[in-house]
């Protein structure tokens, strides 16, 4: 009953094997999520840290007759969908892999990006080739019936693509993932004396920013986990990284705080920042809780699993 | 001889085929490239060459407000949907807008000159944003009579595109007051501008009041109350860029009495009508000097 939940990667970017990402893990995002009574398997995003998690699945649910998969993209960003081509269950005759994603203005750009993927230029299997069945779903903001009690929830983020952040709800509990996210910005010129102010774009551009950020708020809050985008600090953050489609460790503490969060994992930790760097951080974000009044802060890390 | 197509066989699903594959306008194409091609693109200029450009406009627009945004009500202005989608989003749509248009060719033979039909539709925009002055109508909602100018005449451009030799011989017979090319639209092709203009704002969910502007400009007492004003600005801005605007050197047919019925029904002034002359040729100008193209003498169009 309830939702659990294992970190199969943490990292954002790019894999980052070595002895310094030992303990938090090189591999990029990939979770996994067991839900409801049924145990309903949901994966969400696919980068390295799938390789693992197809692994696992071949030795327990694909033996034991699972041939359905559904995985939730959260975008198409390298780091987010490398790790598909070594996904085992795809090589197993009668599966379907079902590839949610979010919509965009060019037609069946899901299967185009992934499915673009098994090519002998870049791969040696051709998606002819695959056993299995690829079925693409694209999404747009919603309310989503996912049957089994599963509920899904969708709202649009803000990156440098078109980026879909997922709420899950089933029994009672529920977790979002807000990754990749920057905070929405006013793109226009805010300083009167800027040689391109225009008042009504900046108010405008104020305004919308501001309403939208409301919103990924209002999309999350409440939730019993957030899983939500932190590459950078604050200070890395303002020092040439605006724009770069992330958020400041700071910043997400104090959005989540208020708005009745019960878990915070912070994800998505930048290729450079070592086990050390994250054990730093952790020692001053990290508080315990998991109440409306205290909210429990951590670093997700590659293997760890949390139940609701 | 006449060579119509039946009403029966007018291809609706051509239309709206070619409604989501629409070209920019030639005439922005080279900025367009520009500014996205630049690894510095400024919001400001990126916000500027689509809103000189109705098809581009109506590109943005359309997505903002499709399933892929869960808005309850419609996104008219550009720079909220570019916060919103954000500038890759929005520099892929209109570059692939604008490389539909280099491949469709400056040099097809279509009747209606793009060109001509960009100055018109910037000079009805122009129009209608400074006619909303007039009326009162604030500051930070005046653009949205800005984009109903701009898009009023969005319905030509499948027409021309997908009935070339059909369109020219209506552009050729057709006087230049809008009803009466409405008629002979309706004649050869059992279709006109406004209904494909509408079809499109439908079809891109641009909202019930640009949608009218788009369908009602020709018959602006159909509107219904809610935006009876709007379209009556837009179809006033409509004859007055017709008349005062660079594309047509003053030289075609113009209803003086549909201009005081409409100004009057506004309660606008003669005088604001006189100012929007300069008005218009200074926007004209300042969007060729951005564009960097140049001015002189552009014909005798509709």
């Amino acid at each position: 009953m309830g939702i659990r939940i294992k970190f199969w990667g943490v990292r954002g970017s790019i894999p980052s094997p070595g002895p310094d990402t030992v303990r938090y893990g090189g591999n990029t995002i990939c979770l996994e999520a067991r839900c409801g009574k049924a145990d309903r398997l949901v994966i969400i995003d696919a980068g390295s840290g799938i390789r693992s998690l197809g692994n696992s699945l071949m030795a327990a649910d694909v033996a034991d007759g699972l041939r359905e998969v559904d995985i939730f993209l959260t975008h198409t960003h390298w780091d987010h969908i490398l790790g598909f081509p070594f996904f085992a269950p795809l090589y197993i005759p009668g599966m379907t892999v079902r590839i949610h994603g979010s919509s965009s203005y060019e037609e069946n750009h899901l299967e185009k990006v992934i499915g673009g993927q098994f090519m002998y230029r870049y791969f040696p299997v051709r998606v002819e080739e695959l056993a299995s069945i690829i079925e693409y779903v694209e999404l747009g903001e919603g309310a989503f019936d996912l049957g089994e009690g599963l509920l899904l929830r969708t709202k649009r983020l803000n990156h440098p693509v078109s980026c879909m952040g997922y709420r899950f709800e089933c029994d009672g509990k529920s977790f979002a993932t807000v990754f990749d996210m920057e905070p929405f910005q006013n793109l226009f010129e805010a300083e009167k004396s800027g040689s391109a102010f225009d008042e009504r774009l900046a108010r405008e551009g104020e305004e919308t920013a501001a309403e939208q950020n409301r919103l990924v708020e209002t999309f999350y809050a409440g939730a019993d986990l957030i899983i939500h985008d932190a590459q950078y600090t604050r200070r890395e953050y303002h020092t040439a990284r605006k724009g770069w489609g992330h958020s400041a460790v700071e910043d997400v503490i104090e959005a989540a705080q208020g708005n009745r969060v019960k878990r915070l994992a912070l994800i998505h930790h930048d290729p450079e920042r070592t086990d050390d760097q994250i054990d730093e951080l952790a020692g001053k974000f990290h508080t315990e809780g998991s109440s409306d009044e205290v909210m429990d802060v951590f670093f997700a890390r590659e293997g760890m699993e949390i139940t609701l | 001889m006449e060579r119509s197509l039946q009403r029966d066989s007018i291809p609706t699903n051509r239309i709206e085929r070619y409604m989501a594959r629409m070209p920019s306008l030639p005439v922005t194409v080279n900025r367009v490239m520009e500014i996205c091609n630049s690894p510095s693109t400024s919001p400001y200029d990126l916000n500027r060459v689509i809103s000189l450009d109705p098809v581009l406009t109506g590109q943005v627009l359309r997505l903002v407000n499709s399933a892929y945004y869960g808005l309850r009500n419609e996104v008219t202005s550009l720079p909220r949907a570019i916060i919103m989608l954000g500038m890759n989003t929005i520099k892929n749509l209109v570059v692939s807008s604008a490389i539909l248009s280099t491949m469709s060719g400056r040099d097809d033979v279509h009747a209606l000159d793009m060109d001509a039909f960009w100055l018109h539709s910037l000079s009805a925009a122009v129009a209608a944003k400074r006619l909303a002055a007039c009326i009162k109508i604030p500051a930070e909602n005046q653009e949205e009579y800005f984009v109903g100018g701009l898009l009023h005449d969005l319905g030509k451009i499948p027409l021309n595109s997908l009935f070339p030799s059909e369109y020219a011989e209506i552009m050729a017979e057709a006087p230049q007051k809008g009803t009466d090319l409405c008629e002979k639209e309706r004649k050869f092709l059992g279709i006109d501008h406004t209904q494909v203009g509408g079809m499109i704002a439908e079809k891109w969910k641009l909202g019930v009041a640009i949608e009218d502007c788009l369908r009602l400009h020709h018959e602006s007492l159909s509107a219904s109350e809610r935006n009876v004003d709007r379209v009556r600005i837009v179809a006033l801005a409509d004859l007055c860029a017709r008349r005062f605007g660079p594309d047509n050197a003053g030289t075609c047919c113009f209803d003086e009495e549909a201009v005081d019925m409409m100004r009057l029904a506004l309660s606008i002034d003669q005088t604001d009508l006189d100012d929007l002359r300069e008005t218009m040729a200074d926007e004209i100008e300042k969007a060729m000097i951005f564009l960097h193209i140049a001015g002189g003498d552009h014909g005798d169009k509709d």
